[in-house]
């Protein structure tokens, strides 16, 4: 992949993106804008409500899941848009992958959560079994769960559950991962687990990871964005963004003033 | 400070002021009383299995069961008409019920979807005896099928609809959000969203529905007596007449009261209560071994 021209813009680029509910006055959203680089982890922090799983979602297309919420402006990937009105929300979701607060494997076996993304788009056995196998070696989660490929998914525990969600949707060879508070119900030592994968994977993939954790935040991320009442407040690399904040909102955040 | 707080305990684990006395003695009663409201609700129950069968049993052998002689009590042929009748009803309703709740719960927008919901909810809210009017109506006189087994199938087909269609609903809407959004969101269509992962999910609640639904479904009677004639014989294709359970209770009862077809009322019945006993077993044990199968899905 490397090489190519596309490899030096942004794999996202969202250009005054707006979401708003119906019948309320306040954008949950308001005129966001903000680029996505190749190989980069962006972390979006922010209070509780300021709308950053909102904004997450709408760089897949989840977000026209929940009725009655309205997108306006533009999500750019590889410079198209992907709310152009013949793009197949399915096919955005097969290149921009998710994973979500709380681990949600199906109730099949391990092996088929895995496969599940290639078997929708109907890969040759031989491909799922080679894509599976390195989308949970990237995960981490391999070298527990080789020998237990077809005992059900739910039998892992919970931050292996995760670790699995993530290799589904590494599996199908995404460029974007979006990754909302991927670790919010986890404990302390799984958390240190799927950070780690994140900083893996961080070298192949577009990462943006909503996080209520500004540690979690310094501790993985290259680039810190920070929302607050569905606005972009300010973005930099984490050291500027955490040390020397420019705006106050950002300060009085990071510093606890207000969670 | 500690002194306050001990002598704060101390007055509520002591309390004995009129108020706290009388909780714990109307606790105490209400408490013996829930017993004996158990047995009120469980007699009548106990009281009829008792009469059926005491009337139904001493007579009822093998041989009785099992016969579909014209010329016999014709239980047997009652039996093999209810097993022919509900398979072919249950089939067509489990057709529109499913597809039904599968649109109401993914497809059609909330409006619309509330309609319909509205709709199945007043459906099962109507006598059994108008439905099976409705259906002697449209399917005998209407369509000119005559009282026919297709006739009393489509019927009973309506019947059972609403009951397999609001379980094939909940299901489905109530299977785990984040676990919806995770399929859709690994690229899944609507439709491999609902066979791959809705469907095994919805399965036992929906499997539930489909056995509760023919256990009422065989206890009705109206809808079958209105659009279908008793014959002697077992059903022989789709426009002949045929003979259920409910039905011989109905004929051999209510419109021939003489003892020795009364017995053969009886037995059907008997047959009725054991055929429903039997379904709700099932029920239960299918949807326990699923069930543990699902254990730990997001909660």
């Amino acid at each position: 992949m490397s090489g190519t021209g596309l490899d030096m813009g942004p794999v996202l680029s969202v250009r005054g993106v707006s979401v708003r509910a119906r019948k309320v006055e306040r954008p949950l959203l308001d005129q966001i804008s903000i680029d996505f680089a190749p190989r980069s982890l962006t972390a979006l922090v922010g209070p509780s409500g300021c709308g950053k799983s909102t904004f997450v979602r709408t760089l897949n297309r989840m977000v026209e899941l929940t009725p009655g919420l309205r997108v306006g402006g533009q999500v750019l990937y590889l410079g198209q848009d992907i709310y152009a009105r013949n793009v197949n929300p399915v096919l955005v979701r097969r290149r921009i992958g998710m994973v979500f607060q709380r681990p949600t494997v199906f109730p099949i076996s391990i092996f088929e959560n895995a496969a599940f993304g290639l078997r929708l788009v109907h890969e040759s056995n031989e491909e799922i079994d080679r894509a599976v196998a390195q989308a949970l070696q990237r995960s981490g989660l391999w070298e527990e769960v080789k020998d237990r490929l077809d005992e059900p998914a739910l039998s892992l525990s919970g931050g292996q559950q995760q670790r699995l969600c993530i290799a589904r949707a590494l599996a199908v060879r995404p460029k974007v991962i979006l990754l909302d508070e991927p670790t919010s119900a986890l404990d302390p030592a799984a958390t240190q687990r799927v950070e780690s994968t994140m900083e893996t994977l961080k070298e192949d993939f577009v990462l943006i990871l909503v996080t209520h954790n500004v540690g979690q935040a310094a501790r993985v991320a290259d680039r810190v964005a920070f929302l607050h009442s569905g606005r972009l407040i300010e973005v930099g690399p984490t050291a500027d963004i955490l040390e020397r904040p420019k705006e106050a909102l950002t300060e009085q955040f990071i510093t606890g003033r207000f969670t | 400070m500690a002194a306050d707080l001990s002598s704060t305990a101390n007055s509520i684990l002591f309390d004995r002021s009129a108020r706290t006395v009388w909780r714990i003695g109307f606790d105490r009663w209400i408490g013996r009383l829930l017993p004996l409201l158990f047995l009120v609700a469980i007699f009548p129950i106990l009281s009829l299995v008792y009469y059926i069968s005491e009337k139904a049993v001493p007579t009822l052998t093998w041989n009785v069961i099992t016969s579909t002689s014209p010329y016999g009590d014709h239980l047997g042929v009652a039996i093999v008409g209810t097993f022919e009748l509900y398979l072919f009803a249950t089939s067509l309703a489990v057709l529109f019920g499913l597809f039904g709740g599968v649109a109401v719960a993914e497809f059609l927008p909330e409006s619309a979807a509330n309609w319909v919901r509205t709709s199945a909810n007043l459906l099962v809210g109507t006598p059994s005896v108008i439905l099976g009017y409705m259906g002697y109506i449209t399917f005998c006189l209407y369509f000119g099928w005559g009282l026919t087994f297709e006739a009393g199938a489509v019927t009973m087909a309506f019947f059972m609809t609403p009951y397999i269609f609001r379980t094939a609903d909940l299901a489905f809407t109530s299977v785990p959000a984040p676990i919806r959004e995770a399929a859709l969101g690994s690229g899944a269509r609507p439709s491999q969203y609902i066979l791959k992962v809705g469907a095994p999910i919805a399965f036992p609640q929906i499997l539930t529905g489909i056995f509760l639904a023919l256990a009422i479904g065989v206890g009705e009677t109206a809808p079958i007596v209105l659009t279908t004639t008793a014959s002697v014989l077992v059903p022989q294709n789709l426009h002949s007449p045929v003979t259920v359970l409910t039905a011989l209770i109905w004929e051999n009862y209510a419109q021939a009261p003489s003892t020795g077809l009364q017995t053969i009322a009886f037995q059907a019945a008997f047959l009725i209560l054991v055929i429903v006993l039997v379904l709700n077993v099932v029920v239960r044990v299918i949807s326990t071994i699923y069930r543990k199968r699902l254990e730990g899905l997001y909660q």
